[in-house]
């Protein structure tokens, strides 16, 4: 291989850290939902460079699955977020905050 | 004795397919006529669906699929899917949480527009988690949990116009969402380490994984989270409250119910199979003491934040958290000492009885909505002198749910109790007692309210809607009939445990 696995695993940390900063600090849901997608693809990365390092196809033909089931919750997400600008006139998460403990 | 009928190797999954199937249909009847309301049509093909499986899935166990002296299990699709009496067993509850659910949902979405939509969402987010219990690798564990999850989503946020119902399930997709994000990364790196997803194969190479013994830790860590957002146990329980409190009622109670028992089956499944605890020990990754102390931590917060509630769904969700806990210790006690197949067979046993009281005791809060009562505990002072038959089938829920001795509740909690002390794990067994002893506390606190205060406002006389008092009765005779009939079930579950557990 001429790129050592490592550097492929430094990559997708370092995706996943970006979603999961674009996560605790982002406060529009889109941006919220774009994060989330940084964060599957970093996994995507991985799977995909894993099974390039074992030599089977599991990885590659798993990260298929979850761009499907990826594409599948950004429909669920939108939809839901299409409910809540209705319902707030807004797209903030901080603005629905009926419910607290 | 030769079987009449040699039937597919397929056909075990029979009860996942039932409710399946019953989706579809539900989606060619909205499609043959797309305005439709006829509530009993729909409600009724839900619930004859999810019957249908729950036969199925008893009549498997009876007639010994799955037991490796009788039938055997059955490996599907080269080990993907496997059905054994622990898949059968929580199929059985996914399938009765459903009926129960439906039926209730008759009465409760009295006036809703979208009546084929709903009860098609639910049948196939009930078929999900039924994949869940027989999903035996990291890939068919996912995508389950995944067509469990997404119609949650949406049938948490179908009242659309509820600002309530709209902001739970916002907060139910994003912490979903970004859990489901962690759990996939420790998919990946479970697969890195190991070169394998499917459980048994993990399993094996798991001694060629020592020098990657950082990334497996972290993929674990990071598994241990997505299961904490599915089971509602900590530190992804703080959707739970919001979910649950914001969504419809019936709604709360199928997803308290069946969603909790379908994330503790591949918790279970997961940790038993592919990561046994001597092999991991050894790489220096001793998962059972995360789920000791996640176990202790999920039921005092649970508990003890259900104590200060003053609106009662609110209250039943934070308790739903407090459950959560004891059932961890199914997990916590797999520790290679003790009876192990005792601790775990416990805990699915308690998600069985949680499945018929936790369901009974959301349902009365549906009544409650349904009759618009209110939802505070004054609101509900003086009921048992208008609907006493409802308010007693509350009260059996209470008092099983605190684990008073002639209920459901008291036996599971029992075994869970000899269970961890059987392990060795003395700190989680006083803190199950400290946590039911104060949990009886604002379970009694509901039963005095019902009984014993006088109410607040004059209140019209009640109605009784015929699927909602069905559904709450059936819950209520089940929770009281579980415990003559407990000596069978806990075989069941104590020999479904022994067949996973290493």
């Amino acid at each position: 291989m001429s790129v050592p696995v490592d550097y492929y695993v430094l990559l997708s940390m370092a995706l996943f850290c970006i979603g999961l900063f674009g996560i605790l600090t982002r406060r529009n849901a889109l941006m919220f939902l774009m994060s989330v997608e940084i964060m599957l693809n970093a996994a995507n990365v991985n799977l995909i460079a894993f099974a390039f390092y074992h030599g089977n196809l599991t990885g590659q033909v798993f990260a298929l699955f979850t761009m499907a089931l990826a594409a599948a919750e950004v429909a669920v997400g939108l939809g839901i977020i299409l409910v809540l600008y209705r319902n707030f006139r807004d797209v903030d998460v901080t603005v629905p905050s009926a419910m607290r403990w | 004795m030769a079987p009449l009928i040699e039937l597919h190797s397929w056909s075990a999954l029979a009860p996942t397919l039932i409710l399946a199937l019953t989706g579809l249909v539900l989606f060619v009847f909205d499609s043959i006529d797309p305005r439709s309301t006829n509530r009993s049509a729909l409600a009724g093909i839900s619930t004859a669906g999810a019957l249908a499986s729950l036969g199925v899935a008893v009549w498997y166990i009876v007639a010994g699929v799955g037991d490796p002296t009788r039938r055997g299990t059955f490996d599907l699709f080269g080990g993907q899917l496997i059905v054994d009496q622990m898949a059968l067993f929580f199929m059985v509850v996914v399938a009765v949480v459903t009926a129960m659910v439906s039926i209730a949902s008759y009465d409760y979405f009295l006036e809703h527009a979208y009546q084929a939509e709903y009860y098609s969402l639910m049948l196939l987010a009930a078929t999900g988690m039924s994949t869940m219990a027989a999903a035996n690798s990291l890939v068919t564990v996912f995508i389950a949990l995944e067509l469990a999850s997404l119609p949650s989503f949406a049938l948490v946020a179908i009242l659309k116009t509820n600002r309530g119902s709209v902001e739970a399930g916002l907060k139910y997709f994003l912490i979903g969402a970004l859990s489901s994000a962690i759990f996939v990364y420790g998919i990946s790196l479970v697969y890195g380490a190991t070169g394998y997803m499917q459980l048994e194969a993990i399993a094996q190479n798991l001694e060629g994984a020592e020098g990657f013994s950082g990334l497996l830790g972290l993929g674990v860590v990071m598994l241990i989270g997505g299961f904490a957002y599915k089971t509602a146990s900590v530190p992804f329980h703080f959707w739970a409250p919001e979910a649950y409190e914001g969504a419809p009622a019936p709604i709360s109670a199928f997803l308290s119910s069946a969603s909790k028992a379908a994330g503790f089956v591949i918790a279970f499944r997961v940790f038993a199979t592919a990561f046994p605890i001597e092999t991991m020990a050894d790489i220096g990754i001793d998962w059972t003491l995360a789920f000791v102390i996640l176990a202790i931590v999920t039921m005092t917060i649970g508990n003890f934040a259900a104590a200060t509630q003053e609106n009662v769904k609110r209250m039943l969700a934070y308790s739903s958290v407090g459950h959560a806990g004891y059932a961890l210790i199914g997990l916590a006690g797999l520790t290679g000492t003790g009876s192990n197949d005792v601790v775990l067979g416990a805990a699915m046993m308690h998600l069985l009885v949680y499945g018929f009281m936790n369901t009974g005791a959301f349902l009365f809060i549906a009544l409650a909505e349904y009759w618009g009562v209110g939802r505070t505990f004054e609101d509900y002072n003086g009921l048992a002198k208008q609907a006493p038959m409802a308010s007693a089938a509350m009260t059996i829920f209470m008092f099983s749910l605190a684990g008073i001795p002639p209920f459901g509740g008291f036996f599971s909690k029992y075994f869970l109790l000899t269970g961890a002390i059987d392990a060795g794990l003395l700190v989680v067994a006083v803190a199950l007692v400290v946590n039911s002893a104060l949990s009886l506390y604002y379970y009694s606190r509901l039963v005095k309210a019902l009984w014993i205060e006088e109410p607040v406002v004059e209140r019209d006389s009640l109605t009784q809607p015929t699927g909602l008092y069905v559904a709450i009765i059936f819950a209520a005779v089940m929770t009281v009939v579980i415990l003559p009939g407990f000596g069978p079930v806990a075989d069941t579950a104590i020999e479904a445990a022994a067949a996973v557990v290493p």
